[in-house]
Order: C-alpha cells, then structure tokens, then sequence
C-alpha cells in the first residue's frame, strides 16, 4: 500500500513536472519525457526551467538531428547528418562556444552580454589541458550544469556567488579528479573557514569574494607570485597601491614569497589583528625576519608599526570611555564625537598605511588621529569639570536660595507672633 | 527724597499697597493648596524668561533647530541650565496647573459667582497643554518629531474637521520643515499672547471675588472666620514656596538634564518607544487600548469622541453640579473626580509601564 502510495504521488509530481514542460514543442522532448534517465529526460533534469528553453532553443540547436522527427527515431537522430550522439567534452565547449562566442547571435537576447566566455577558457588551465588532449578537466557543462541552467544571478545557478565555492570544490576537492594535477584539495575546508569564506557562505554577503573573484572564472587559472597583490587589489586597492610602491614588493618576489599571501595566507585569509605586528607574539613579519636581531630595521619598523597603532586604539578607547561617561551624565558631547569618529578612521587608515612598511608615511597617516584624539580627550575632560562646577553651583545656589527662605520663614514666624 | 516717594508721586504705589494689605486670605485647613495658583503664575514667568533668552539663539528651520539647542546646551555660558529651567519648569508648570485645578474641583471653587474664574482656568490648562505639544517639537529631535507625528495623527481622527486640523497643525501632510515653522510661531507668539490676556482675566476675577473657601466653611460667621493678610502674609509665604520650587527646579536641572537626542530625520524609521509627553499619557494609553472598532466607530475617533465629551463634561461642571451651588457637596461630584484622577494616573503609569 505505502509502495503505491509512493509511485502515485511520484506520478502525480511527475505531472505537474510535465505540464510546465511543452511535450508537443518538439519530436525530441515529445519522446525523451518517456526516459527513465537523469541526462535523458528533460522533465528529470529540471529543463523546463532552463534559460535555453526558456529563450526558445531546444535540444537539436545543441546536438542536432530532425525535431520534426515525430515518432520516428531514426528521422529525428540516426538518419539526420546533424545528430551528435557522443559529445566530447572539446566538441561540448566548442558547441556552446558556437552562440555563446559569437557577440551578433547573443545580441538579440541581450545587447550587454558577453561572448570573450570561450576565449577565455582556452587561456585557463582548463582550456589548456583539454587542448593538451587531458580530458581530466572542467567544461562548460562541469559548471553549468547539464540541462536546467540558469542565469549567473539566479540563486539556484551552480554559478551564483554563494554557490560557486561548492561547484568549484565538486573537482578541486576530490583527491581523484586532481590526483594528476599536482594541486592540493583542501581550498575550500581552508576557504570555508576563512574571514571571506565566513562572509560569503555564512552570513550570505554576495559582496564577498568566492574562488572566481580571485582566480578568474572563464579564465581560471592560479596567480603567480608577482601578480597575487593585483587580485587581492582588486577590493583591496589602497593596501595594493601601497604595497606595490613599497621596497618590499621586489624583495618579495625576488624570494619567490607570494605579495599578501605572505602575511596573509590564501584560501585561510584569516581576519587581521593588530597582533600581526607584535614581536613579541609571533608577528607575521618573523616568518621572514626570524633571523634578525633587536636592533635590526625590520624589528624596529615592525615595533613602531605597533606602538603607533597601540597608541591610537588606547588613546581611542579612552576617549570614548570618558565621552560616555559624561554622556551618562546628561552632558552634550556630539562635538567631541566627532573628533572621536576622525581618530577611528585614521585608526582604519594607519592599518592600510602599514602597508607602505614605511615609518614617515605611516607617522604621516597616523599624526591627525592622535591629534582628533588628543581634541576629544581635552573635550571630554572640560566637559566632565563643567558636569563638577554645575554640581558645585548647585549646591552654592542651593544654599544661598535655602538661607535666604529661612529667612523669609523667620521674618515670617516673626511677623505673625502674637504680641 | 527716596525713589518709593519718587514712585509714589506719580502712580500711587500707597493705594496699592493698601488694597493687597486689605485684602484678606482664609485661613483655614485648606489654605495651603491656595499656593499652587501662585506657584504656577511664578512658573509661567520662569518660562516667558527663560523662553525670551532661549530665543536669542534658537533659529527654527528643519536645518537650523537641533543644530541652535546643541549650540545653546554645548556653546552658550549658561546656556544648558537656560534650556533645562525652561524644560523642568514646563514640566512642573503644567502638574501645578493639574493639581490647582483638581484641589478648586474638589473645593467647589468653581460654584457660583466663581463660573468663569473655573472656565477661563480650564482654558488656560488647554493652552498650557498646548504650550508643551508644539514646544515639544521645537528642539526637531527623533522623539518630538515621531510623537507630534502621532500627536498631528490623532488630530486627523476628529469627525468632520481632523483633515483640516491635520493640515492646519502640520502646514502641509507631513510634519517637516513648515510644521516646525508653524509650531515656533504658535509657541513663541499666539499663544504666549492669547495666555497672556487669558490669564489677566482669571486673575482680575480672582481679585474682584476674592479667594473662595470650601461650602462647609461659607456658612460660618464671617467676622469668626480665621483669615491673614495678602500683604505682607500670605504674599512671603507666596514668595518662600517659589524659593522651594526654584530650588527643587535647580536640582532638576543639573541632576535630571533632559537629553537633547539625535537629530529628526523624517526618512529614517521611527525609534522604539515613541510616546508623548507626560501629561498627554493616559490619554495616548487609552488610545492604544481601544479596539479597531467600538460598535460602528472606529476606535481612534471612538477615543477622540470620549475624550471630547470627558472634557466638555469637566469645562461645564459648574452648570451640572447644582448642589454646589446650594452649598453642598454632591458625592456624585467627589467620586467623579476621584476616578478621573486614579484613571490618569494608573493609565500614566501603564502607559509608561508597557
């Protein structure tokens, strides 16, 4: 009975599946909805919701054959020249390529769209190694997906921002797939866990970047050492400006040491602190520098870099800690919040500048937070004295308007004693 | 020749003198609530000062108002204990105009000859209300804006004339720009002058009918009745409790400071907590109470009505309470006012509760 119940309910799922599906659109749909096969049946693999029907095309526009071959196989596929009945995976970029690289066909479903998709490809790894005959790699559909593709910007796209990690890692974490590659498997546990990674697919911030951001989508292909401060640049443009006209952006790639990956990983960006710059608690800069000695210059830069940081978030935190408190007290420190809002962002500014790893353009940056600090802090002290001389002329007020009603209170019992 | 005689020669300071040293004040277990009529005039003068002194620097605009009262409560020498005398005397001004009015109510005060000293009274308690809702508005910060939004909304529901009292409040739809415009004038000139003539009126009644005593008093003999001079007397001890207030207003003042908030900003959404004035609680609270719909009424008109028809009732007591007139008192009358007064003060409480 439970059995039954199971294949009706099937059934009926199945026709209302079918009925969003146009069954007499064409010969092939009309008998590939009768197979029992995931890549077959186009009702199984969710194509009344792809973007090609949608637009119009349907099966033959990609593997050829006769769509007026009405209940007859061998008219619609076998005995049609056009019919491809094994797809490789070179002829699958290469049928797609067909309309998607050619910018006058795709102009008539959007005038912006862009065709550089199949050049692209054959500049990435995985283009150049399906060209080297390794058919190991990902294709068009590896990421698209068979049948039922939607738009990039359709949630339920393999290729929507928030989904691309996962797609990604369907190859690039399977130790099979890339046993041959000489690329590890462990980017997305290590982007999963990191300051983007947590941005993206925990808090679904599609402003963060997932693998394509970085490494290229079409195009993709690993960074090389002297070009990881472009990526990053992209959002990160100010550290990269400042990094790329900074001694260390030659020495770094003299080293062979990879830009920002040096300080701050790759796919575990973890989120900075402060403590990067400590000495004294494994800063980042020892990794290199493990060597030097105290008085070395990259020890003293580094020392520097931190106190000048340490002084602004000290001089910041008590600041606000007195502002607050002569908020509590019912007094008006706006004016000092301001200046209090500049030393935090000269604090966020003095960060970026670390990346110059020059001491006079980092004091330069630095200078007017600890002034603006240095405003708030004389405007948070005159305001708690005045909170103290109100008090105080409260209570001299209090006590003139009190001595002078005694007496009134006096003059009073006075005036109104009996004789 | 002293400056008195100087004086003296011209107006004639001796009749006057005469006339306040005459005039006799009862003295009886009651006569203490006579000081909350003096209290609230020294009050309403505390704020004509302190309000004439706020104007010189307040500049009305919706870019000009809250950045003026930070200039005032943050720049100007004293300008913070200007703003929080204004603001605390505002405050007491209205609850000592509340409790003078209740202790004439239940003095009977408002008996026969006294009609329209109780009716021009009741209109100066509408306007001192008056006074609070549109000042309120005048520092244009988050909380005043939102509530004269709701204070201007509940406006809008009177039957027949809330679209019009909508528009002729809020010089437009929406409270912006133009409302604040409209709120200082009616502030600063309509009602200071419409108050001004309004209570030269209910004090030449008081002078012209003297001070009335409870109906169980009125019976006794006047030549055994206790009573005290104006002048000197009863006008020192005016004088010692305006000392008191003056000093619990001072304390107020620098311990209580009302916090001048962040700027209106009609775009951004309306903060929690939103609520009227004090003494406009219990009738916001009632409103929240009523359901959507009271038989066919809708319940913001239904509120509205009920309140109109409470007020009406409260202005013209004088006609319904006969027995007062016959110099009795109606138990009816005592417990009506009872209840009005415990309904506005758990329904305050509620409202500030929730």
């Amino acid at each position: 009975m439970r059995l039954l119940t199971f294949f009706l309910l099937i059934g009926f799922i199945s026709q209302i599946a079918v009925a969003e599906v146009d069954i007499n659109r064409d010969a092939c749909i009309q008998c590939h909805v009768e197979i029992d096969d995931d890549l077959d049946n186009p009702v199984m693999t969710n194509y009344e919701n792809d973007i090609h029907y949608e637009k119009g095309l349907s099966c033959s526009d990609c593997h050829g054959g006769n769509p007026e071959g009405w209940d007859d196989e061998d008219a619609a596929m076998y005995d049609n020249d056009s019919f491809i009945e094994d797809m490789s995976k070179m002829d699958e970029v290469n049928m797609c390529g067909k309309c998607h690289a050619d910018p006058t066909y795709m102009r008539q479903y959007a005038a912006s769209v862009k065709t550089d998709q199949l050049a692209q490809y054959w500049t990435s790894q995985h283009g150049i190694k399906l060209q080297e005959g390794i058919d190991n790699v990902a294709s068009c559909t590896s990421c698209h997906n068979v049948h039922g593709i939607f738009p990039v910007n359709d949630p339920r796209s393999t290729v929507y921002d928030l989904n691309i990690p996962e797609t990604c890692s369907k190859c690039h974490s399977d130790a099979d797939i890339m046993k041959d590659s000489g690329y590890p498997t462990d980017q997305f546990d290590d982007f999963k866990i990191s300051v983007h990674g947590i941005a993206l697919l925990e808090n679904q911030d599609i402003g963060s970047p997932a693998c394509n951001d970085c490494h290229g989508n079409h195009g993709a292909s690993p960074p090389d050492v002297g070009h990881i401060s472009d990526i990053c640049g992209t959002c990160h443009v100010n550290n990269k400006e400042l990094f790329q006209s900074s001694h260390l952006k030659d020495a770094f790639i003299k080293e062979g040491i990879a830009q920002c990956e040096g300080c701050h990983n790759n796919h575990a960006v973890e989120k900075t602190t402060d403590e990067y710059l400590n000495w004294e608690n494994n800063s980042v800069c020892i990794v290199c520098h493990e060597n030097d000695d105290k008085g070395s210059k990259a020890v003293i830069m580094a020392d520097s870099f931190y106190e000048i940081i340490m002084n602004l978030k000290s001089g910041i935190h008590m600041a606000d800690s007195l502002l607050n408190d002569a908020e509590q007290k019912g007094m008006e420190v706006s004016d000092y919040d301001y200046n209090l809002e500049e030393a935090h962002r000269t604090l966020i500014q003095t960060r970026t500048a670390i990346h110059s790893f020059n001491l006079e353009s980092v004091i330069e940056v630095a200078t007017p937070g600890m002034k603006a600090i240095e405003a708030s802090l004389t405007g948070a002290n005159k305001v708690l004295n005045d909170w103290i001389f109100r008090r105080k002329g409260l209570f001299v007020f209090s006590l003139i308007i009190s001595f002078v009603a005694l007496i009134l209170y006096i003059k009073i019992r006075d005036m109104e004693k009996p004789d | 020749m002293s400056l008195y005689s100087w004086v003296n020669d011209r107006i004639d300071l001796d009749s006057g003198i005469k006339f306040a040293t005459k005039k006799q004040v009862p003295v009886f277990y009651g006569t203490v609530w006579y000081y909350l009529g003096g209290v609230s005039l020294f009050l309403f003068a505390l704020q004509v000062v302190t309000g004439i002194l706020l104007l010189l620097y307040y500049q009305p605009g919706a870019t000009t108002a809250f950045e003026s009262v930070r200039f005032i409560v943050s720049k100007v020498e004293f300008g913070w204990l200007i703003r929080e005398v204004h603001a605390w005397s505002a405050n007491l001004f209205i609850l000592f105009i509340f409790l003078h009015m209740f202790t004439v109510f239940f003095a009977k005060a408002y008996r026969k000859p006294r009609e329209l000293t109780w009716y021009s009274g009741f209109l100066l308690l509408a306007l001192s209300l008056f006074f609070g809702f549109s000042g309120y508005l005048l520092p244009w910060n988050e909380l005043a804006f939102f509530a004269t939004k709701v204070g201007t909304d509940i406006a809008g529901a009177v039957p027949v004339v809330g679209d019009f009292l909508l528009r002729l409040l809020r010089a437009g739809d929406e409270v912006n720009s133009a409302t604040l415009s409209r709120f200082y004038g009616i502030h600063v000139a309509i009602l200071p002058a419409i108050f001004t003539v309004l209570l030269g009126i209910h004090l030449a009644f008081v002078q012209m009918q003297g001070m009335s005593v409870p109906p169980e008093l009125e019976n006794i003999d006047p030549s055994k009745r206790k009573t005290m001079a104006f002048f000197p007397n009863f006008a020192l001890r005016d004088l010692f409790v305006w000392l008191i207030v003056l000093n619990v207003i001072a304390l107020l003042a620098v311990i209580f400071p009302w916090e001048l908030g962040h700027k209106a900003d009609a775009l951004a959404a309306a903060p929690a907590g939103i609520r009227p004035e004090w003494y406009f609680m219990f009738m916001f609270q009632t409103l929240k109470l009523i359901p959507a719909h009271v038989w066919f009424i809708e319940g913001e008109l239904f509120g509205v009505l009920l309140f109109a028809v409470g007020g009406m009732i409260w202005f013209f007591v004088p006609l319904f309470d006969k027995s007062a007139n016959e110099g009795k008192r109606s138990r009816l009358w005592k417990w009506f006012g009872i209840g009005i007064i415990v309904y506005m003060i758990i329904l305050t409480v509620w409202g500030y509760l929730v």
